[in-house]
């Protein structure tokens, strides 16, 4: 069975999902394989809050879709980071960053 | 960003599915390449299926928390297309319009006349027809007069103060009523400093003390206002000043309440300031002309004793809620019918049809005005109009330049929507442009107007350019930019890209759609210029027939002093006649005086008086015994200083006075109506219907119109001052020059006698003449402004029209001249064409103005409002204009080289 999956911290979906784009454009399916891949299921999506997800982040214009094909031969949304979601990749790669540092002074002193 | 949204486009016009479709097919996707995947790792499709879906979580909740956000995104993004479109928009018109600055000077200008001149109109209808009084009950308030029904129609007289008791006591419609009268206010002494000041005459009322309540006036802002008891027998004697007299004369000084100031020899105790826009009568009502600067409380209920005859009050009343004016005019018909039986031979002529009536207050103060003011409002809507037709056609002119780059753009895909909107965009620019400079000319344009206050338009000294009047100028701008886009942007948006390129390369459009369109323009605009001209032709020749008015009098060189002695301290008659003999003497003294007389009312200053009359031997119905005449009384030496030619008999001299046998001096009008062919001299008439007091006519004078070129008035009858002695009475001096340069010895001369007495009130009688047309002049001056302007602007727009058609036309004149056209041909083919518009324009002006002859009827003075004099010098006038205008364009097309025009 599964490892028991730990609940996101806030915030967290929307860094992934920012980052998993920073490689290329894909479509929502693939985002979440490409996270359950690479966080070897520790972080656990439920996958379909991934999608109001993608949706909020195009609102806000650090994504942006744009149509394609799909692996079944249909029109899909490809999403692709924005000018402004790479900066925002940025910020919030420096922020959590900032946030390990401090949690790993805590818990683990010198 | 544009890719993005040329993205959006792309879809939209390729697969055109809803957000929600697009988010439920994109979840079923999902969903679907799950299960692929998990049938590859070897589940069964529907065990698949099952997993998938598991995994996904609770599909309803995403599926609809995705519509919404998909839905506010498609919002977003229509939004921020709409806005970003017209952002290019302004700015490639901006650009448009950069690139073609002569164009855009003309037109900015045209807007800015246009624009400038209605906001200047504007705000002054808004101050004075739109803005409210500054009387929370203004709108059931009333003013009730008597009204008598004479030869010329329906007159009103002032109320007397038993009429005015018995209407408070009897009436069921009104829940309240008040009465005001005249009052003598000379301010002597303090003006609150220490030092005394000149003695001023201002405007003074005695009042109802519920007359502010009443009317619904803001609570003074100084102090308090009256209360019921001021002005009561015994009472205190008490004062309201109004805010402008307060500011002038006490320099806003709030310690002044609770002091006392000298109102004409009286004590009288401050007890508020009025606010600054409240100057009750704001306006005139009928002899209650002067804005008010002070208020006295008198209960005038207290004179319910006085003679009927003594009319000298207006009435106010207030209507109950939801009572109506119908309801109003029965109630005092009831009243009226009381008066009818208890004094049958002063209300129940037959003949006169004596009723009270009343009138809406709002109505009443602004009703001089309104006409004249719509007309005006109506001339510059007109003026507005024919800028915007003049831009209308530059702007054709130019999208002939335009068409290859319009035609381009629909070629390259534009919808017509979106190049209605790119032309539309530009025109409003243009507009907002205009308006921006109009603004400027109208904070000019507002001061000149008010400066030109003919004085009876109420409220006009408030017009300035406010938050309204910008509202107003923005809201102008708008509809002009769309007006003058909208034919334009309709006519270029139509035609195929196809024709428009090839017409555009052979460099000769055909177009003839568009050529009727302007001439359409053009005679509309031929039309509204003849309607502003003939409207202000009309004005100007009724302006100069009431110059031309023979008044009765001369008033060149003539000087007049107002003069009010003050009760308190002359009370009694000796101490009047001295007074006025001591004046008399000094003014006959000063050099450059010719002659001396006095006058009271003074014709043209706004009050008069007329009265009821028995003529002696006068053979008519016992019931019509009663003769009605306008009175005045004269100073010996009155006709001769004032210029009143002595037809008959003899002036009044220093014997006519009390004691000696009574003797009036009447005019022609009145002679001749009575002893019709024979002399007036010893016939005898009783002025004051006192029984037994018959006066011997001494004299007959000329005729005077004393309320202005415009009434005529009734037959007149002259009192010797002497014998009936009043206290205020107006000096009028001849003098050899320059009336003005005496005027600072009449003021010595005054003092010398009594340096007490304020002698405010100094005119020369050219002046209360030319006062008396201001409103007249003030109609014909504004007017002829806006007509030159239309004038010019028609002319603008029928040259610039003749000029575009000859210059179209260039290939087909080249032919007629190569085969052997004469340039005379040419001329009178491009002459012809302008006059047929032209004249098609007259002929539709000419009927518009007659359609709307009777609004300006009631302006007007010895000129018929059809008055064909008028209509074919202006018809005339605009003709030979417009052949000015299509000579120029004739004559280049005369001399069109034929070989050029076809190269």
């Amino acid at each position: 069975m599964t490892p028991p999956s730990r609940p996101l911290l806030q915030g967290t979906l929307d860094l992934l999902v920012l980052r998993t784009l920073a490689w290329g454009p894909r479509h929502g399916y693939a985002i979440a394989r490409w996270i359950e891949e690479t966080t070897h299921d520790v972080l656990r999506v439920e996958e379909g809050s991934l999608y109001p997800a993608l949706y909020r982040m195009q609102k806000k214009g650090w994504i942006r879709s744009d149509w394609g094909e799909s692996e079944l031969g249909k029109p899909i949304r490809i999403y692709s980071l924005t000018v402004k979601g790479r900066a925002e990749l940025r910020a919030q790669s420096a922020h959590w960053d900032a946030v390990v540092a401090a949690m790993a002074k805590v818990l683990r002193p010198a | 960003m544009p890719r993005q949204l040329l993205r959006t486009r792309l879809r939209s016009l390729f697969w055109r599915r809803s957000p929600e479709q697009e988010v439920d097919d994109e979840l079923a996707q999902h969903l679907a390449l799950t299960a692929r995947r998990l049938e590859q790792a070897g589940l069964s499709p529907e065990a698949a299926r099952a997993a998938a879906l598991q995994r996904f979580g609770d599909l309803n909740q995403v599926r609809a928390e995705c519509r919404v956000l998909a839905h506010e995104y498609e919002d977003d993004m229509r939004r921020r297309e709409t806005f970003q479109e017209l952002r290019q928009d302004a700015s490639y018109g901006l650009r448009v319009l950069r690139r073609t600055p002569l164009f855009t000077t003309i037109a900015l200008l045209t807007l800015a006349i246009g624009i400038g001149a209605s906001t200047a109109i504007f705000s002054v209808v808004h101050a004075v027809l739109l803005r409210a009084l500054p009387y929370r009950e203004a709108d059931r308030t009333v003013v009730i007069w008597n009204g008598y029904t004479q030869a010329g129609g329906r007159s009103h007289t002032a109320i007397a103060p038993p009429e005015f008791a018995d209407v408070r006591e009897q009436t069921q419609v009104f829940d309240a009523v008040a009465a005001v009268g005249r009052q003598t206010a000379n301010l002597t002494g303090s003006c609150g400093g220490s030092s005394a000041c000149e003695p001023e005459r201002v405007a003074g009322y005695a009042v109802s003390p519920d007359l502010f309540r009443l009317l619904g006036t803001a609570s003074p802002v100084v102090g308090r206002g009256f209360v019921d008891g001021d002005g009561a027998e015994g009472a205190e004697p008490v004062v309201l000043l109004s805010h402008a007299l307060w500011m002038r004369r006490f320099a806003g000084d709030s310690s002044l309440v609770g002091r006392t100031i000298d109102v004409s020899g009286r004590l009288r105790t401050v007890i508020g300031v009025m606010p600054p826009e409240v100057r009750f009568p704001d306006a005139p009502l009928d002899f209650l002309r002067e804005r008010g600067d002070l208020w006295i409380p008198h209960a005038w209920e207290r004179n319910r004793s006085e003679e009927r005859g003594n009319q000298y009050l207006g009435m106010i009343a207030r209507l109950r809620p939801r009572a109506s004016l119908a309801q109003a005019q029965r109630d005092l018909e009831a009243i009226g019918a009381r008066f009818r039986a208890e004094w049958p031979d002063r209300y129940a002529r037959a003949d006169l049809r004596w009723g009270l009536d009343a009138f809406p207050l709002r109505e009443h103060m602004i009703g001089e005005a309104r006409s004249a003011i719509l007309v005006v409002a109506g001339a510059v809507g007109l003026l507005l109009l024919l800028a915007c037709a003049n831009v209308a056609h530059l702007t054709l002119a130019r999208g002939t330049v335009r068409q290859r780059e319009l035609a381009v753009r629909t070629a390259l895909g534009a919808r017509r929507g979106r190049l209605v909107r790119q032309l539309l965009t530009e025109s409003v620019l243009l507009a907002l442009g205009g308006s921006v400079l109009g603004l400027l000319t109208a904070v000019v344009g507002v001061r000149l107007l008010v400066v030109l206050d003919p004085g009876n338009i109420p409220h006009l000294d408030t017009a300035r350019v406010d938050g309204v009047v910008l509202l107003f100028t923005l809201g102008v701008a708008l509809a002009a930019g769309l007006l003058i886009g909208l034919l334009p942007a309709m006519r270029q948006s139509q035609v195929r890209p196809s024709e428009r390129l090839q017409d555009g390369a052979r460099g000769a459009a055909t177009g003839h759609p568009r050529r009727r369109l302007r001439s359409v323009l053009v005679v509309a605009e031929v039309a509204m210029a003849l309607v502003i001209l003939v409207g202000a032709g009309l004005l100007a020749r009724s302006f100069i027939a009431l110059q031309r008015v023979d008044t009765g009098f001369d008033s060149r060189d003539v000087l007049t002093v107002q003069l009010a002695l003050p009760r308190a301290r002359y009370d009694s008659a000796s101490k009047i006649v001295a007074f006025h003999a001591r004046v008399r003497e000094q003014l006959a003294t000063i050099p450059g005086v010719a002659a001396v007389g006095g006058a009271d009312p003074l014709p043209m200053s706004g009050s008069g008086w007329s009265g009821s009359m028995y003529v002696e031997d006068l053979r008519v119905p016992p019931e019509q015994a009663e003769q009605h005449a306008e009175y005045a009384v004269a100073l010996p030496g009155y006709f001769r200083a004032m210029g009143i030619p002595l037809l008959e008999g003899r002036d009044f001299t220093d014997a006519d006075r009390r004691g000696a046998p009574l003797t009036v001096i009447v005019d022609e009008r009145l002679a001749a109506k009575y002893w019709p062919g024979q002399s007036a001299i010893g016939k005898r008439i009783n002025p004051n219907r006192a029984q037994g007091t018959w006066a011997t006519i001494v004299g007959v004078v000329k005729h005077v119109y004393n309320a202005g070129p415009r009434q005529e008035g009734e037959p007149q009858i002259y009192v010797s001052f002497l014998e009936h002695i009043q206290h205020p009475l107006t000096y009028v001096l001849r003098t050899g020059g320059d009336p003005l340069s005496v005027v600072r010895a009449v003021r010595r001369a005054i003092a010398s006698v009594d340096p007490e007495l304020p002698v405010a009130r100094m005119a020369t009688m050219a002046d209360l003449e030319s006062r008396a047309l201001a409103r007249d002049r003030f109609n014909a001056l504004v007017l002829s402004v806006f007509a030159l302007t239309a004038l010019v602007l028609a002319a603008i727009g029928l040259y610039g029209v003749m000029a575009y058609l000859v210059n179209q036309r260039t290939a087909e004149i080249g032919v007629r001249l190569a085969l052997g056209g004469r340039p005379y041909d040419v001329v009178r083919l491009v002459i012809g064409e302008g006059m047929a518009m032209a004249l098609t324009g007259i002929v539709l002006g000419v009927a518009v103005s007659l359609a709307l002859s009777n609004v300006l009827a009631g302006l007007l003075y010895g000129v018929a409002p059809i008055d064909p004099l008028t209509y074919t010098a202006i018809a005339a006038v605009l003709a030979l204009v417009a052949l000015l205008a299509s000579a120029i364009p004739a004559r280049r097309a005369a001399r069109v080289d034929p070989v050029a025009a076809h190269r």
